[in-house]
C-alpha cells in the first residue's frame, strides 16, 4: 500500500513536470501522455516494482477517468445549440469512421497473420475503454489486451491526429473535432480541446457517438467481414 | 479564505460527479445494460441541465478541472502496456502497423466526410 502511494505522488510530480515542459515546448513527441508513461515504466523495471503494486495507487487516477467522462455533459450543454445545427454531418462521418475502424483492423490484422483472438481485441481499440473491451469480449477478443490497444491507439492518436489535419489541410472545426474523437476517444479529445474548445466539445460527442455505435454494429459488421 | 472556498467547491463538485458515475453504474448493472454508468452518466446530467432541474454553477469548476487533467487519468493505463512487454516483443511491429494504418484510415474517413459536407453546406448558404 505504502508502494502505491508513493508510485501515485511519484506519477503526479513526473505528469506535472512533463506538463510544464511540454507548455514551454509543445512539440507532439513531448506530450505528456508519452513521456510521463515512459519516464514511469523506466523507473519501475529499474526498481523492479511490479505493475500490479504501482497500480495499486495508479488505479486512483483511472477511477477519476469516471467523473471526467460524466464531466463531458457540461461542454455538450454549452455548445448543444452548435452541435445540433451539425447534427447530421456529425452523425454520418463518425458512422463511416466507426465502420471503416472495424473493416481497416479486421483486414490489416489478417493480412500481417495475427492470430485470431489478437485480431478480435484489436477490432474495438479506437473507442473508448469499457465499451471496447465490452465488444472485445462479444466478438471473441481478450478484453484485457483490448484495454492495452485502446490505450496504444489513443496515444498514436494524439500524434497522427496533428499530422494528418495539417497534411490534407482539415481546417473545419467539426471535421477536425469527428476526427479526434472518432479515432482516439478521450485521448483525442484531450487533443481536440487543446485546439478549441468547440473542437473539444465536437470531439466528445464523436467519441460517445463513436462508442454506442461501434457497441451495435461490431458485431453484426464481423460477420459480414468473416464470410 | 477566497481560494479555499474554490479549492472546496471543486472538491465538492468532483465528488458528485464521481457519485453519478458510480450510481448510473450500479444501475446499468442491475438493469444489465451494456452502456458504462459513465455515458449514462453524460447523458443524466445533459437532461438535468437541460430542464433546469440542476444549475451549470453546481457542476461547472469541478467538470473543467476534470477535462483539464484528462491525459493524467490514462497515464496507469498507459504504463499498464509495461505488462505485455512479450506481447510487444514478438508481434509488436505488426500490431504498430495495423493500429498506425488503421487510425489514419478511420480520421481520412471521418474527417474527411465531414469536411466534404461542411463545404456542401458553406456553398448553399454562404
Amino acid at each position: 500500500m505504502i508502494v502505491g502511494l508513493i508510485c501515485l505522488l511519484f506519477t503526479l510530480a513526473v505528469y506535472w513536470v512533463c506538463k510544464r515542459v511540454y507548455k514551454m515546448k509543445p512539440r507532439i513527441y513531448l506530450s505528456p501522455l508519452i513521456i510521463t508513461p515512459l519516464v514511469l515504466v523506466l523507473c519501475l523495471l529499474a526498481s523492479k516494482i511490479s505493475y500490479s503494486s504501482y497500480n495499486q495507487g495508479g488505479k486512483l487516477l483511472t477511477d477519476l477517468l469516471q467523473p471526467a467522462t460524466v464531466a463531458f455533459a457540461v461542454p455538450l450543454y454549452k455548445y448543444f445549440n452548435v452541435l445540433k445545427k451539425h447534427a447530421v454531418e456529425i452523425l454520418v462521418s463518425v458512422l463511416s469512421g466507426s465502420i471503416a475502424a472495424i473493416i481497416s483492423s479486421a483486414f490489416l490484422a489478417r493480412w500481417m497473420h495475427l492470430d485470431e483472438s489478437l485480431i478480435n481485441s484489436l477490432i474495438p481499440r479506437s473507442v473508448t475503454t469499457p465499451i471496447a473491451m465490452s465488444v472485445s469480449q462479444v466478438i471473441g477478443g481478450v478484453p484485457s489486451m483490448t484495454a492495452v490497444f485502446v490505450i496504444i491507439t489513443g496515444i498514436l492518436g494524439t500524434i497522427l491526429g496533428p499530422i494528418i489535419v495539417k497534411l490534407f489541410r482539415i481546417e473545419s472545426e467539426i471535421a477536425r473535432g469527428v476526427l479526434l474523437g472518432t479515432s482516439a476517444h478521450g485521448t483525442g479529445t484531450s487533443k481536440a480541446f487543446e485546439l478549441s474548445s468547440l473542437t473539444g466539445t465536437i470531439s466528445s460527442i464523436s467519441m460517445i457517438l463513436a462508442a454506442l455505435i461501434t457497441l451495435g454494429i461490431a458485431p453484426v459488421v464481423m460477420s459480414f467481414v468473416l464470410q | 479564505m477566497n481560494k479555499l472556498r474554490i479549492l472546496l467547491t471543486g472538491i465538492v463538485q468532483v465528488a458528485i460527479l464521481f457519485f453519478v458515475s458510480i450510481a448510473m453504474n450500479k444501475i446499468s448493472e442491475l438493469l444489465h445494460l451494456r452502456i458504462p454508468g459513465s455515458i449514462l452518466g453524460i447523458v443524466l446530467i445533459f437532461i438535468l441541465l437541460q430542464t433546469k432541474v440542476i444549475k451549470l454553477e453546481w457542476i461547472e469548476r469541478g467538470a473543467n478541472w476534470l477535462l483539464a487533467e484528462l491525459l493524467l487519468f490514462f497515464i496507469p493505463s498507459a504504463v499498464g502496456v509495461m505488462q505485455y512487454i512479450p506481447l510487444l516483443e514478438s508481434e509488436g511491429l505488426q500490431i504498430l502497423l495495423v493500429v498506425v494504418l488503421s487510425t489514419v484510415v478511420v480520421m481520412l474517413s471521418s474527417g474527411m466526410v465531414a469536411a466534404r459536407i461542411a463545404k456542401r453546406k458553406e456553398k448553399k448558404h454562404p
